[in-house]
């Protein structure tokens, strides 16, 4: 059963932004594309790093600020060297403008 | 929602930093100024790698006073009636490092044996304590033992004369509060010449569930071993499981003076916790004994210590670590011999046994030796609970469970060798308990 | 003792000079091209321009360049040292001649002679199956057996495969290594010049050892050797590389940035001496990737350099590939040898082993800074290490650091380490047989290192140990 919490409103974070966030000592960080809104692990699956530290580049993938690794916002999957496999994508829904996601 | 990378500053009003004589005063201003100034640490940092730092910031504003759980009274009783069976002999409660309350054997009060509040310590033996306080856990250890430097509002303070042995256990409860409360317990221990003593150092209570109000223990312990002496001291920390704990440790043995430290954790939601011993005399020992046992999404990070300042110590470690469900555990184990110490021997050894699915673990013995004239090793292993085990004991007609609950009792049982029986049963018991279910 | 090591040790007996007089020599040259010191936009542009290189690897530079300024210098390995680096000092690219030589004799007399010193021609003679020598920033002299050439096999230096085969550099160009790794690989990717591409077709066994060699001879040079090794599927191959410097003042820098891949059951042995003389500081970046039941094995020795920074990591990404990382490092007086071995399993069923094997003498610090990560799709994976360090001299510094990430719980995961020094016994023991205490001591530093130097063809490992001995000489404290 998906349990969704509510974790932000749709406008605190701009279109190619993302925002990091603490739910359950999950750490989550909600990208915000052209596409839409999307949650993601906050961690480099390189060197554990928190992604939120980095950017969203134009093909809306998350480059991490250390290494350069990229992840893709949607599926987790890595697009891109030093890191090699991808990091966990959370469900996120969006009811009335507030952004809910969901952690088991 | 708690947005990450927050810092909050020590106010200049925060009336701990009024509490003691001037030259308290001082040291306590000092360690704020040296908080504030320090930046949060960065996650690339070695210690920090593993753990988010901001969990252990804490908004002063937000902060309420201690409630304790439900059935605290209850727990007191029982504490209380073990002192009296002889169980220990000295029981000390100490609640949310603001209200302590001493209950110690006559024996040990004839023998001179101090068993106080720090805040009265200060007054009352002012010589050994400040020779002592901020000697091991003080501001320049990190941004956190600034915090605890700053803010502590009470702590224990515990002198064993020259040449006294205290047969049965010191027992410290330290009672956190529950969502809201942040607490700052310090302790100080000063073991003199050829004496010997058993410490305690229960931490319980804390918030019971991850929230956004989790409750913070923010601890300090400095040990003083004098020549000869020997101090055992156990560290248990079962506090609720949407607790933050961060602990500090410290402990100096002399010339000859042997510790050991058993490091145990099976409580808080996220706990880092650091155990160090400076071997600072000739031929002083050094043992310590860890065991962690986590569940659900319990997060506990360990570094330990051993530095070897004088010739001719010695030193052991033996850490183990269970996990299961999403519980994760990282440990750095540093043991650091200094040039000027020749002739030492030191050993490490990390275990880990992941039950289920899901768990993480980082480890990372380390080694930096800076002279020749040492025997020295460290070892580390990671795994499952070896399925032809399982089935080897299958064969003998135990069911898994079982099985199970056995090969994780052997796992454990060198750790609880080194502590006392009724502290070993209560503990085979939290680690019955966690079994259930897998 | 084993029998070959005994006759090891009667080689070495022959072989005494030192390595000034072996390797620390350098040759008054006249550039063909000696650009001027200091990096930027412009100097990049020159090495792309004259190189007369592809449009996109321009571009791969100038970029790589910025990386470079914005990467911040590496706070672990030795900080201190690395504050020694002026990068404003250095000479990033030195043509010594117009355009390599396929045969020996068109080589210029001069560097013939220094590689005619370092025994590169008898050694290709012997039992090489290709050779390439690097002299400064470009390749001199390169040669492959015609039968491999015929196999398909390509073996060529860096800047002739951008020409002959771009779109297979292209393809797997900064796949491995990034240049957003770290602060050197940026700079290799920003002036990379020389180094070997090797690509292995479908199958084909090399058989014979590929050797490059690579040597710097001038002052305050930086030497930025690009190597890309392609196994594709069942292909299977030994390279082997070597590398030295005459012996100066003042300090050059060797920041190379090796890239390997082994495609599915694929093998590569990848190994190298590496024997700088005392001032140069070595910080390279080598990373594999081993797919699908491949197997990839470092042998990698480290010798001399002031400081040496190093961690050749294997990611294993295909079910059942294998990494084996098989490394010795020894630190002498101001050396500090900061090497280790990274293994990463990122699929199930990968196993991996790392042997670590470090001398400290004198003040020599020796680091071993290694990580095993283990991903949660890596079920069933098996990783061990061992780590052994021996200390000789009041002085002498080890240290460890491991780091073990373990994100699965059904794996195997083992560490080891050992620190000592010599053996009193052990000394007593062979002293009473007649030896003299150096060469006791010699006879243990061996043992100490024959896992290793069993690893190496007979040729290096009677050069390595022939290294140990003059590292060694007048080791007594």
């Amino acid at each position: 059963m998906a349990n969704f919490k509510k974790i932000a409103h749709i406008n605190d974070i701009p279109l190619g932004k993302m925002k990091s966030f603490s739910l359950n000592f999950e750490n989550i960080v909600i990208c915000h594309t052209e596409q839409g809104f999307y949650a993601v692990e906050n961690v480099c699956s390189h060197d554990s790093a928190p992604i939120s530290d980095g950017h969203i580049d134009s093909d809306g993938h998350i480059v991490c600020a250390r290494h350069g690794a990229k992840f893709d916002c949607k599926s987790g999957d890595v697009k891109a060297p030093p890191a090699v496999v991808g990091i966990e994508t959370f469900e996120l829904k969006i009811e009335n403008d507030e952004i809910y996601i969901s952690i088991d | 929602m708690k947005i990450q990378n927050q810092d909050f500053i020590i106010p200049e009003m925060t009336p701990e930093l009024k509490r003691g004589p001037k030259w308290l005063q001082d040291k306590r201003t000092a360690s704020k100024k040296s908080y504030n100034n320090t930046p949060i640490p960065r996650r690339g940092l070695h210690l920090w790698r593993y753990t988010d730092p901001t969990k252990f910031v804490v908004d002063k504003a937000q902060v309420t006073d201690a409630v304790f759980r439900d059935n605290f009274d209850e727990v007191i009783k029982s504490e209380l009636a073990l002192f009296k069976d002889g169980h220990s002999s000295a029981f000390v409660l100490d609640k949310a490092g603001r209200d302590i309350a001493f209950h110690i054997n006559d024996k040990l009060t004839a023998d001179g044996i101090i068993i106080s509040k720090l805040s009265d310590a200060v007054e009352s033996h002012f010589d050994i304590v400040n020779k002592h306080l901020y000697a091991q856990v003080n501001s320049n250890t990190g941004k956190f033992e600034a915090m605890n430097s700053a803010l502590w509002n009470d702590g224990i303070f515990i002198y064993i004369p020259d040449g006294k042995s205290v047969e049965k256990p010191i027992h410290l409860l330290r009672e956190s509060g529950l969502d809201n409360s942040a607490q700052f317990p310090r302790l100080l221990v000063v073991v003199g010449k050829n004496s010997e003593v058993t410490i305690i150092d229960e931490y319980s209570g804390g918030s019971e569930k991850q929230s956004d109000n989790m409750s913070l223990t923010n601890s300090a312990v400095e040990i003083f071993g004098d020549v000869d002496s020997r101090t055992r001291y156990i560290s248990l920390q079962r506090n609720g499981e949407g607790a933050k704990v961060y602990l500090s440790h410290r402990a100096k043995a002399e010339q000859n003076a042997s510790v050991l430290t058993v490091p145990l954790a099976f409580g808080a939601a996220v706990s880092k916790q650091n155990f160090g011993v400076t071997l600072n005399g000739t031929g002083a020992d050094s043992k310590m004994y860890g065991l962690l046992f986590g569940g659900g999404r319990q997060h506990y990070d360990n570094h330990t210590l051993h530095h070897h300042i004088a010739g001719k110590t010695t030193s052991d470690i033996n850490f183990k670590v269970v996990l299961k469900d999403k519980a994760n555990s990282a440990y750095t184990g540093l043991i650091k011999i200094e040039n000027e110490a020749k002739t030492c021997e030191a050993y490490q050894e990390n275990r880990n046994l992941l039950l289920t699915k899901g768990c993480k673990v980082e480890t990372i013995p380390e080694l930096e030796i800076l002279n020749e004239d040492v025997i020295c090793s460290h070892g580390a292993t990671i795994g499952p609970i070896d399925p032809e085990m399982i089935f080897f004991l299958k064969c003998r007609g135990i069911n898994k469970t079982e099985a199970t609950r056995m090969i994780v009792s052997g796992f454990v049982e060198a750790t609880l060798k080194q502590v006392p029986a009724d502290l070993k049963e209560k503990i085979s018991e939290f680690v019955t308990k966690r079994l259930e279910n897998i | 003792m084993s029998e070959s090591l005994n006759k090891q040790n009667q080689e070495l007996s022959k072989l005494n000079e030192d390595y000034e007089s072996k390797y620390g020599f350098h040759d008054p040259v006249d550039y063909f091209h000696k650009g001027t010191k200091g990096i930027n936009h412009e100097v990049v542009e020159m090495i792309s321009k004259m190189k007369k290189e592809p449009k996109w690897m321009a571009e791969i530079r100038h970029e790589a360049l910025e990386v470079f300024y914005k990467k911040e210098m590496p706070k672990w390995g030795n900080a201190e040292i690395l504050k020694e680096i002026d990068f404003d000092d250095i000479y990033y690219f030195m043509k010594p001649i117009e355009a390599k030589k396929d045969d020996w004799d068109d080589v210029p007399e001069y560097i013939k002679k220094t590689f005619d010193k370092l025994g590169i021609p008898e050694a290709e003679k012997k039992f090489l199956g290709g050779v390439s020598a690097q002299y400064e920033s470009e390749v001199v002299y390169h040669s492959m057996q015609k039968d491999l050439e015929k196999k398909g096999i390509i073996f060529l230096d860096m800047d002739s495969a951008l020409r002959e085969y771009p779109e297979i550099v292209r393809e797997h160009f900064g796949t491995v290594i990034p240049s957003t790794d770290n602060k050197f690989a940026a700079l290799n990717t920003a002036v990379w010049s020389g180094g070997s591409f090797i690509y292995v077709p479908k199958g084909i066994d090399v058989g014979i050892p590929l050797q490059a060699y690579f040597r710097i001879n001038a002052e305050n040079m930086g030497q930025f050797e690009r190597t890309l090794i392609v196994a594709d599927e069942g292909a299977r191959l030994h390279y082997i590389e070597g590398c030295t410097a005459p012996v100066y003042s003042t300090n050059s820098l060797h920041t190379a940035v090796v890239e390997l891949k082994a495609l599915d059951d694929a093998y590569i042995r990848y190994t190298t001496i590496q024997n700088w003389s005392r001032n140069i500081y070595n910080l390279v970046t080598k990373r594999a990737s081993a797919y699908k039941n491949s197997t990839i094995e470092w042998v990698d020795g480290n010798l001399g350099s002031r400081l040496t920074m190093k961690y050749p990591c294997v990611q294993l990404l295909g079910e059942g590939a294998k990494g084996e990382m098989l490394s010795v490092a020894f630190a002498g007086i101001d050396q500090h040898q900061d090497a280790g071995a990274k293994m990463i399993h990122a699929a199930p069923n990968t196993s991996s082993r790392i042997t670590s094997k470090s001398i400290s003498k004198d003040n020599g610090r020796a680091t071993y800074r290694g990580m095993v990560k283990i991903h949660k799709n890596a079920t069933g994976a098996k990783a061990s290490v061992e780590c052994d360090a021996l200390l000789i001299g009041e002085n002498a510094r080890s240290d460890t650091y491991p780091t073990m990430e373990i994100d699965n719980e059904q794996v195997r995961v083992e560490h080891e380490a050992r620190v000592s020094k010599v053996a009193e016994e052990q000394l007593f023991y062979l002293t009473s047989r007649g030896l003299t205490e150096d060469e006791a001591r010699l006879l243990i530093v061996n043992g100490f290192m024959e896992p290793f130097t069993k690893a190496l063809p007979l040729e290096y490992a009677v050069e390595l140990n022939r290294l140990i001995e003059l590292e060694m000489e007048g080791s007594i404290g």
